[in-house]
């Protein structure tokens, strides 16, 4: 009997609840309480059209009349109470900060994966074909190394603002944005993927595919790839973070997200211009958000570093 | 750590005393070009009033006072006038002034590739009687001309041509663009277009000088936040404009004064009527409504100009119902009135124009030219999103906007008219008239509105003596271009400075910043 209940297959959740992880997990309170941070934004935000009282995105439902609302007074004209104020144009603070999150969650998941896939794509090429096309592939990440990444996002930034037709400026802010974010962001996996590859590409089980006459390409993505992404998962965790404030930083400098379709940081641009006036709600509760998203994205990308880290078990 | 650094050191050479006669001062908008001709907007004419002159100036009241004329008579009956100039002006150079110059800066001026023109539709021709007299003749009689050139400024015609700047060259620059010869109370000394420029007093200046300042320099800071705090701080002795929304707690923090004031400059939305199709949003390419008179009135009443001025202007600002302020001479007090914010009027003018459903288009709009225009652009176009229209709003920083305009880049667009000769015949030759380039008319009006009673009276207007029927041929104007909602004028602006209180200074309403009367004790 015990025997059977044993030998009997977990599901894969208790496989999962079992594991070391999760123990490890389990014993972290920083790791839970980011954990909790981050999914209570992440929800709040999927979830936005129907959690959020108004939509800070349809121009027509906004009325100037509540402009510079403090939170939970009445406003002076209509008598309107917003929970957080609202903005110079009578947005409510606490729908646009969710609508606003959505926007910088999205510019940040979308651009993580975009450097993921590239980082990870050249790192591989690089570190198991060597060669010249190694030395080209990291030359050109050290070159890139050299300049701060939100130099090289707004060099992007600038070129593709000059490409595109402006009438599709608005519609396009939000790619342009992250395929900058993700081009100024994919020398870190491709540096460790490749240091991980030089590791592995020697040892026997390759060296046995490539007997069997296994092609490049399948050995890459279906031998190595698997044993190198350890480190990837913890780089993309704090890449995302990064990713996050490089959009709000671009979109405070103003040439990232649109005004009629604020993230985070354009709210904090906005309401950076009220600082001086008293209408202190518009740039603090937005600060706030990207705080709390950055450092729980951040403590949970560290806490799974040293999770993931066997010399530290 | 470097950057920390960095930041430490600037923020000791900020906070580092300046001497009392160091004067400083910030705007949002850095002027384009030192070149007098190449750009007809107050923040270039305003600033270069400073190192350039004319041959009339206004003073603090802005009243027209004599600066390289001496006198000026009318000649004949109504054929022009005549101007005499001033015996011993050198410009900063050395040069000696005399008519040369003036016929040189009047041919320069009036070029086609100027911006400055439309100052010279009505002169036939410019004579030199000696070297100290000018005759100015005029197309027809005209009585304001002297009060019209205040800002047609006197260029060396031996320094332009050396350096080869005989004619502007506002879209590629040249010589002029970046170094500047005037005969003005300052002399530029150093110039980094959009970081610094250095004024320093100019020693061989004809008048006498009022002021005490040894050096000047201007900065420009697009952030107002960042403006207000350097003036706090002391960085700055003075800015302009004070964000609209600081003014208030500004008032009340020692050290710092606000001088505010009515500005003769009105804000208004324009139209492209000229073209056929819209060029922006998702009806690009489909037939331009804004050709249609109830169209335009539609946005008009669907436009809440009150709520504007309540909420982003903070009761700071007047509604206007034409292109002119009511302290303008000229203004119709016929038609003071503006449509009254009206949605449902609105939308039933659209439904009898054929879009009851609405349709889309590109609203063009600059983020650092007039107070909150960004801010005021995303209103309207809130605003118009109730009456079904959707404005696709594409703001950009001024030296992008005017190209933009120029090249009929927009649908609909903000701008702000400050009539340089204070007579609401101004706005009807820049922005009412039908642009023409061969009778320098309707140089601003990049929309193309056109109407032929308004055309043939402008003529009549500029020549006419008689007050009465002046003003009459005014308000009927007025009255046409509101009558066809040419235009939207939104509200006149108000005139926010802030100083460090040891500073005084004079305001004018064209929001021209004189440094020849700035103290500093």
């Amino acid at each position: 009997m015990s025997d059977q209940t044993s030998t009997a297959p977990q599901s894969r959740l208790a496989k999962a609840l079992d594991s070391d992880f999760f123990y490890n997990f389990r014993r972290s309170p920083v790791a839970v309480v980011s954990f909790v941070a981050v999914m209570l934004l992440v929800l709040s935000s999927a979830f936005a059209p129907l959690i959020a009282p108004y939509d800070p995105f349809d121009p027509g439902s906004l009325d100037l009349m509540n402009g510079f609302t403090a939170p939970m007074a009445p406003n002076d004209f209509t008598g309107d109470v917003f929970w957080l104020g609202t903005d110079d144009q009578g947005r409510d603070v606490f729908s646009t900060i969710l609508y606003g999150m959505r926007v910088s969650l999205f510019v940040g998941f979308a651009a993580v994966s975009f450097a993921m896939v590239l980082g990870i794509t050249l790192g591989l090429v690089a570190g198991y074909v060597g060669g010249w096309v190694e030395t080209i592939i990291m030359r050109a990440a050290d070159v890139q190394l050299t300049f701060p990444a939100i130099l090289v996002a707004m060099l992007i930034f600038g070129i593709a603002k000059g490409v595109i037709p402006i009438q599709h400026h608005d519609q396009m802010a939000i790619w342009v944005l992250i395929v900058a974010i993700g081009l100024s962001d994919w020398v870190q996996f491709a540096r460790v993927v490749r240091g991980a590859t030089l590791v592995e590409k020697d040892k026997e089980y390759v060296q046995a595919a490539r007997m069997i006459g296994r092609g490049r390409g399948i050995i890459m993505l279906r031998h190595i790839l698997p044993n190198v992404l350890s480190p990837v998962l913890v780089i993309a965790t704090i890449s995302l973070a990064l990713a996050i404030i490089a959009e709000a930083t671009l979109s405070f400098l103003g040439v990232g997200a649109p005004p009629t379709q604020p993230s985070l940081g354009t709210l904090i641009r906005i309401g950076q211009g009220y600082l001086f006036s008293g209408e202190w709600w518009i740039i603090l509760f937005p600060s706030v958000t990207l705080l709390a998203l950055a450092l729980s994205v951040n403590l949970l990308g560290d806490w799974l570093r040293d999770a993931l880290n066997p010399r530290l078990q | 750590m470097r950057h920390m650094l960095s930041a430490a050191v600037l923020a000791a050479v900020c906070a580092a005393p300046v001497a009392a006669e160091d004067f400083k001062w910030a705007g949002t908008t850095d002027p384009q070009t030192m070149d007098p001709h190449a750009v007809n907007s107050a923040p270039v004419l305003g600033f270069l009033n400073n190192v350039y002159e004319g041959l009339v100036r206004r003073g603090q009241d802005m009243s027209i006072e004599p600066a390289l004329a001496t006198s000026w008579e009318p000649i004949g009956d109504g054929e022009g006038w005549r101007f005499h100039l001033r015996e011993g002006v050198t410009f900063h150079d050395g040069n000696t002034f005399d008519a040369e110059d003036v016929l040189f800066s009047y041919e320069r001026a009036s070029n086609e590739v100027s911006d400055t023109r439309s100052w010279f539709a009505p002169v036939s021709e410019v004579k030199m009687v000696d070297s100290k007299t000018v005759d100015i003749l005029t197309k027809a009689p005209n009585p304001i001309f002297p009060d019209s050139i205040a800002n047609w400024m006197i260029v060396d015609k031996g320094w332009a041509e050396a350096n080869n700047a005989a004619l502007p060259d506002k879209e590629n620059g040249n010589y002029a663009t970046l170094n500047a010869n005037g005969t003005g109370a300052f002399m530029v000394t150093e110039r980094e277009p959009g970081l610094r420029t250095q004024l320093k007093p100019f020693d061989g200046w004809w008048d006498d000088a009022t002021h005490n300042i040894t050096v000047a320099e201007f900065t420009p800071i697009q952030n107002p936040a960042t403006a207000v705090a350097a003036l706090l701080s002391g960085e700055v002795d003075m800015i302009n404009p004070v964000p609209i929304q600081d003014a208030a707690r500004l008032q009340g923090q020692d050290g710092v004064q606000v001088i505010q004031g009515i500005e003769a400059r009105v804000i208004m939305l324009g139209f492209a009527q000229e073209s056929d199709v819209l060029k922006y949003g998702a009806d690009a390419g489909k037939p331009n409504p804004f050709k249609d008179a109830r169209v335009r009135e539609a946005v008009s009443k669907a436009v809440n100009v009150d709520a504007i001025l309540k909420t982003i202007m903070r009761g700071n600002a007047e509604p206007a119902s034409q292109l002119v302020s009511p302290a303008m001479r000229g203004y119709s007090s016929a038609n003071m009135d503006r449509p009254a914010y009206d949605v449902d009027g609105a939308k039933a003018l659209l439904m009898e124009a054929g879009y009851a459903d609405g349709f889309s288009f590109g609203l063009k709009c600059p983020n650092n030219r007039y107070l909150n225009d960004e801010a005021v652009c995303q209103a309207v176009t809130a605003m118009l999103a109730k009456v079904g229209i959707d404005a696709q709003l594409d703001a950009m920083p001024v030296s992008n906007y005017w190209p933009e305009l120029r090249a009929d880049n927009f649908d609909m667009y903000l701008l702000g008219w400050s009539p340089g000769t204070f007579d609401a015949e101004h706005p009807i030759r820049f922005l009412a008239h039908t642009p023409n380039s061969e009778k320098k008319l309707g140089s601003w009006n990049f929309g193309g509105y056109s109407n032929a009673k308004i055309d043939e009276m402008l003529p009549m207007i500029q020549s006419e003596i008689d007050d009465g029927k002046r003003q009459m041929m005014l308000d009927e104007s007025a009255a046409i271009l509101q009558a066809e909602t040419a235009y939207v004028p939104m509200y006149v602006q108000p005139l926010v400075w802030g100083t460090r209180d040891n500073v005084t200074l004079t305001q004018r309403p064209d929001n021209f910043f004189i440094l020849r009367w700035v103290n500093v004790q």
